[in-house]
C-alpha cells in the first residue's frame, strides 16, 4: 500500500522488540533473578507502548502495580527461596522438546490466523478520552461496583495470603515438636 | 333352578380353598369332611340336575355366569351347558369322584400332605366340572388346563422323590404338545364358524357351509389335543409314568375321569367330525393302533400299575375307535362302564399295593386270594367286566364297538374289526394274567411282606364293592340309544340283523380264550409264559421296551434340542454375544479408563502442554469452522 | 501492516511464548513469572482493542485485570514458599505426587 512509515510505527517496533527480547531472554536466563529482570523489561516496554497508544492511565498502573507491587512480590520471594536444586542445574523440563514443537504449533496458527483476518484500522490517538479525569470519572459514575468487587477480592487474597502463612508458621512448630521429639 | 351347575361347579372349587388354606391347621377331621362332604354334595347336586334335565324332557340348560369378554361383535361367556351328555359326563365325574375321594381317606391315612392332597383332588375336580360343563371351547380349555394342572401337581405329589416330580414334568410338557394342537383347532373353529360355544360349532357345520377341508384340518388338530390328554400314540408316553402318582389318583384321573376328556371333546364336537370323514378315519386308526400296540404291551409288564395304565391307553384307543366309526355314543357308553371298572381295578390295586406294604411287582405278589378276599372278589369282577365277560359292562360296550368297527356305514372296516378283536383278545389275556400272578398260584411274597399282608379297612373295601357293583350293572344301561336324540348312531351296513348275534358270540369266545390262556401260561407263576417268551426273546425284549418310543423321543427330539440349548443358546448366545458384549464393555471400560488415568500423571509440565495442544485445536476449529 | 497488526502479533507472541515457558521450564517462580508474561499478553491486545474502538470499559477492564493479577500473585507465592518449606525443591515434577 505503500505507507510511509511513521514515527509512532518506529516506537511501537522498537519496543515491541524490547518486549519479545525480554520474552525470549527468560527462556534462556538461568536464575530466576534474572528471569524477574527480564519480565520486568518485557512490563516497562509494554508500559511505554500502553503510554504511546494514549492509555496513560493504564501504563502508570502497569508500572505501579506489576512493576511496583508485583514483581516486587516476586523478587522478595525468589531472595527468600535461594534453592540451588534441580530447578537450577536443569533449566528446562522434560517437555522442552515436546514444548518448542507447541511453540511452533501455536505461532503458525496464529500467524495463519492474523493474515487471514481482516487488517485492523490504524488506531487514532485520542487523548481526551483516556485522561485520569476521564477514566476517574467514568470509573466511579459507572464501575464502581466492579471497583468495590476488586477491592473485596484484594482483601480476601491478603486474608488468604496471611492464612497460608499462618498454616506454614504452624507446621513448622510441628516440624520443630518432631525433630525434637526424635532427637530425645 | 338358576344357579344349580354354578353350585355344582363351585362346590369342589371351595373345598380346595378350605382345604388348601385351612387344611393343615384344621387337622384330619376336617379335611375329610370337607374334602369328601363336598364332593359327594357335589354328585347330589349333579344327581338333581340329572332329573332337572330329564323333567325337561333332555332340553340343554344354559346358564351363563358372566360374561368374560365382548369383543366386537363377538362375546366370550362363561356359561356351562347341560345336556344329556354333559350329565353324563358330570355324574361319573362327581360319582367315581366322590368314591375315590372316601377310598382316598384310608390310603392317605398319615400322610403328611394330607390336606394338601384333598385340595388337589377337590381342585382336580372343579376343572374337571368346568371341562364338562363349559358350553364354549374357551370354558373347556380353562378347565383342559386346570385338570392338566392338577393332575401334574398330584403325580409329582411325592415331590421329594425326584423321579416322580420328573414324572410329573412329563406329563405336562407332553401335555403342551398337544395342547398346542387343540388351540390352533380352535381358532380355526373360531375363524370360520365366529364362535366358540360348541352347540353353535356343531350346527354351523352341520350347516354344511364350513368346506370338508376346514372341517378335517380343525378335526384333526383338536384331535392332536385329545391325543396328549387321552394318552393316544403318539402321545402316550406321559401315563405309564403318570403311575408315579397314588394310586387313588391314578383311579381318578388317569383312568375314569380326565384321560377320556378327549373322547368327552370329540364326542362333544361330533358336528365337525361328522364333515370331516378323513379326521375321523384318522382317529379309527390311531384310536386301534393305540388299542393293539398298549395291550401287547401290557402282556409283559410286570409293575400291576404299569399293566393297569397300558389298559387303560388300550381302552381309550378302543373308545377313539368307537368316535373313528361314527358310533360317537358307543364310545360314551365304553367310557362309562370303563369309568367303573378301571377304577376298581385301580383301586384294588391300590388296596393290593396298601396290604404289601408300597410292593408293586406282580412277580413277587401271588396267592393274596385268601388273605384279602374282599379286595380279590372285586378286582376279580372288574377284570371279567374289561374283558368282556358277559353280563358284565364290558362286555356291552367293547361288543358295541367292535361290531361298529366294521358294520358302521361311515368308515367300518374289516381289518379295523380284525386287529379291535385280536386286541379284545390280548385284553383279556393280559388283564387274566394279572389276576392270576397277584392273587392265586402260590406265594412269592418276601416273608417279611408276608407276615403284614392285612385287608384294607372298611371305607376302601366299601368302594371297591360299589364300583365292582357298578362294573356288573353299567352295561345295563342302554346309554348309546339314551344318548342318541343328541349323538345319532351310524347307520349299519348289513342288512342282516343276524351278524351282531354272531360278532357278540365271537366276542365272548374271545374274552373266554383269553381266560382260559391266561390260566394255562400263568399256572404256577408264569412258568409257561416264561418258557413261551424264551423262544420270542427279541420280541419280548420289544414288548418290554415299550418298543422304545421314549427312547426315540430321548434321541429325536431331546438330544438334539439339547445340543442345541448347550451350543447356540448357552454358549454362543448367551456365554458368548451376551456375557461376551457385557464383558467386552466392561474391558472396553476398564481399558479406556486405565489409557486415561495415565494422562493425569501429577505433572505440571505435561497439564500445560496439554492445555496448549488444546487451545491450537479450539484455534484451528474455531478459524476454520465458526 | 498497520500499527494495530503489528501489536496484536506482538501480543499473540508474548502469550505463546509465555505458554511455552510454563510448558519448557522447570522452576516453579519462573513458571509463575511465565504466567504474568501470558495475562501481560493478553492484556496487550485488549489495550489495542481499546484504543481502536474507544471504550472507556476497555480501560477499566484492564484495571481489574491488574487486580486480579495482583490478588493471583499475592496468593500464589505463599503457596509456592509452602511447598518449598515441605519438599524443599522449586522442581514441580517432585510434587507429582499430590495427583491424589
Amino acid at each position: 500500500m505503500g505507507v510511509a512509515v511513521t514515527i509512532e510505527t518506529v516506537f511501537f517496533g522498537i519496543f515491541s522488540l524490547g518486549a519479545l527480547a525480554g520474552a525470549v531472554a527468560m527462556f534462556f536466563l538461568r536464575h530466576p533473578m534474572r528471569v524477574a529482570l527480564a519480565l520486568i523489561g518485557t512490563m516497562l516496554s509494554l508500559a511505554a507502548i500502553y503510554a504511546q497508544l494514549g492509555l496513560h492511565v493504564i501504563a502508570v498502573f502497569q508500572v505501579l502495580i506489576y512493576v511496583g507491587a508485583v514483581m516486587v512480590f516476586m523478587i522478595y520471594a525468589i531472595m527468600l527461596l535461594d534453592v540451588r536444586d534441580r530447578s537450577f542445574t536443569e533449566r528446562f523440563s522434560p517437555l522442552l522438546v515436546a514444548g518448542l514443537a507447541g511453540l511452533l504449533l501455536l505461532v503458525g496458527v496464529l500467524v495463519d490466523g492474523l493474515l487471514r483476518g481482516e487488517p485492523v484500522v490504524t488506531p487514532v490517538i485520542r487523548e481526551d478520552v483516556f485522561s485520569v479525569g476521564t477514566f476517574a470519572a467514568v470509573f466511579m459514575d459507572e464501575f464502581w461496583v466492579y471497583f468495590a468487587l476488586a477491592a473485596v477480592l484484594l482483601l480476601v487474597a491478603e486474608i488468604a495470603a496471611s492464612a497460608v502463612i499462618d498454616i506454614r508458621r504452624r507446621g513448622e512448630d510441628l516440624a520443630a515438636a518432631r525433630r525434637e521429639k526424635l532427637d530425645e | 333352578m338358576d344357579g344349580m351347575l354354578t353350585l355344582l361347579v363351585l362346590l369342589p372349587l371351595a373345598g380346595f380353598l378350605l382345604n388348601g388354606l385351612l387344611g393343615r391347621r384344621l387337622g384330619t377331621g376336617f379335611v375329610n369332611v370337607v374334602g369328601v362332604g363336598l364332593p359327594f354334595l357335589a354328585f347330589g347336586v349333579a344327581l338333581w340336575a340329572w332329573r332337572t334335565l330329564e323333567a325337561g324332557d333332555g332340553a340343554p340348560i344354559v346358564e351363563t355366569v358372566f360374561t368374560w369378554a365382548v369383543v366386537g361383535e363377538y362375546s366370550f361367556e362363561v356359561a356351562f351347558y347341560l345336556d344329556r351328555l354333559s350329565a353324563v359326563m358330570a355324574l361319573i365325574v362327581t360319582g367315581v369322584g366322590a368314591l375315590i375321594h372316601l377310598y382316598s381317606i384310608g390310603y392317605m391315612k398319615g400322610d403328611e400332605g394330607y390336606a394338601r392332597y384333598f385340595a388337589y383332588l377337590n381342585l382336580f375336580l372343579f376343572f374337571m366340572l368346568l371341562l364338562v360343563l363349559g358350553r364354549s371351547l374357551l370354558v373347556l380349555f380353562v378347565g383342559w388346563e386346570g385338570v392338566g394342572l392338577a393332575s401334574y401337581l398330584l403325580i409329582g405329589f411325592w415331590f421329594q422323590d425326584a423321579a416322580k416330580a420328573r414324572a410329573g414334568r412329563k406329563a405336562f410338557i407332553t401335555n403342551r404338545v398337544g395342547d398346542a394342537g387343540f388351540l390352533l383347532g380352535m381358532f380355526l373353529v373360531f375363524t370360520f364358524a365366529g364362535t366358540l360355544e360348541m352347540d353353535r360349532i356343531n350346527e354351523a357345520f352341520a350347516a354344511g357351509l364350513i368346506p370338508v377341508g376346514v372341517a378335517t384340518a380343525a378335526g384333526i388338530l383338536l384331535f392332536i389335543g385329545a391325543t396328549g390328554k387321552s394318552a393316544q400314540i403318539p402321545l402316550h408316553v406321559w401315563l405309564p409314568d403318570a403311575m408315579a402318582g397314588p394310586t387313588p389318583v391314578s383311579a381318578l384321573i388317569h383312568a375314569a375321569t380326565m384321560v377320556t376328556a378327549g373322547v368327552y371333546l370329540v364326542a362333544r364336537l361330533s358336528g365337525v367330525y361328522l364333515e370331516a370323514p378323513a379326521a375321523s378315519t384318522l382317529i379309527a386308526v390311531i384310536g386301534v393302533l393305540t388299542a393293539f400296540l398298549a395291550a401287547t404291551i401290557a402282556l409283559v409288564q410286570t409293575d400291576i400299575k404299569k399293566v393297569l395304565a397300558y389298559s387303560t391307553i388300550s381302552q381309550l384307543g378302543f373308545m377313539f375307535l368307537a368316535l373313528g366309526v361314527g358310533a360317537y355314543g358307543v364310545a360314551v357308553f365304553h367310557l362309562f362302564t370303563h369309568a367303573f371298572f378301571k377304577a376298581a381295578l385301580f383301586l384294588g390295586a391300590g388296596s393290593v399295593i396298601h396290604a404289601l406294604n408300597g410292593e408293586q411287582d406282580i412277580r413277587r405278589m401271588g396267592g393274596l386270594a385268601r388273605r384279602i378276599p374282599w379286595t380279590f372278589g372285586t378286582f376279580a369282577i372288574a377284570t371279567a367286566a374289561i374283558a368282556g365277560l358277559p353280563p358284565l359292562a364290558g362286555f356291552f360296550s367293547k361288543d358295541e364297538i367292535l361290531w361298529f368297527a366294521i358294520a358302521s356305514g361311515e368308515g367300518g372296516a374289516l381289518w379295523l374289526w380284525a386287529l379291535g378283536s385280536l386286541t379284545a383278545l390280548l385284553t383279556a389275556l393280559y388283564m387274566f394274567r394279572l389276576l392270576w400272578l397277584v392273587f392265586l398260584g402260590h406265594s412269592r411274597m418276601e416273608p417279611e411282606t408276608e407276615r403284614h399282608v392285612h385287608e384294607s379297612p372298611v371305607t376302601m373295601t366299601s368302594v371297591l364293592v360299589v364300583l365292582a357293583a357298578f362294573s356288573v350293572i353299567a352295561g345295563w344301561f342302554a346309554l348309546p340309544q339314551y344318548l342318541e336324540p343328541l349323538l345319532a348312531l351310524p347307520e349299519v351296513r348289513f342288512a342282516w340283523g343276524g351278524w351282531h348275534l354272531l360278532q357278540v358270540i365271537f366276542a365272548v369266545l374271545l374274552a373266554l380264550l383269553g381266560l382260559a390262556g391266561a390260566a394255562w401260561l400263568y399256572r404256577d407263576g408264569g412258568r409257561p409264559a416264561d418258557e413261551l417268551w424264551q423262544r420270542f426273546r427279541r420280541l419280548h425284549r420289544v414288548l418290554a421296551g415299550k418298543y422304545f418310543v421314549d427312547e426315540f423321543y430321548d434321541r429325536a427330539l431331546q438330544r438334539p434340542w439339547r445340543w442345541v440349548s448347550d451350543r447356540v443358546f448357552l454358549r454362543l448366545g448367551d456365554r458368548l454375544l451376551i456375557d461376551g458384549s457385557l464383558h467386552g464393555l466392561a474391558a472396553l471400560a476398564r481399558w479406556s479408563a486405565a489409557a486415561f488415568a495415565r494422562v493425569q500423571s501429577g505433572s505440571l509440565h505435561w497439564y500445560a502442554w496439554m492445555t496448549l495442544f488444546g487451545l491450537v485445536a479450539v484455534l484451528i476449529w474455531v478459524w476454520r469452522y465458526v | 501492516m498497520s500499527d494495530a497488526n503489528l501489536l496484536l502479533a506482538v501480543s499473540g507472541m508474548l502469550f505463546a511464548l509465555g505458554l511455552v515457558g510454563v510448558v519448557v521450564r522447570r522452576n516453579l517462580l519462573v513458571m509463575l513469572m511465565f504466567l504474568e508474561l501470558m495475562l501481560n499478553g493478553v492484556l496487550l491486545s485488549l489495550a489495542v482493542f481499546t484504543q481502536l474502538l474507544g471504550a472507556e470499559a476497555g480501560a477499566v477492564l484492564m484495571f481489574l485485570v491488574f487486580v486480579v493479577a495482583a490478588a493471583e500473585i499475592a496468593i500464589a507465592v505463599p503457596i509456592v514458599l509452602l511447598l518449598v518449606r515441605a519438599g524443599r525443591t522449586l522442581d514441580p515434577g517432585s510434587y507429582a505426587g499430590l495427583k491424589g
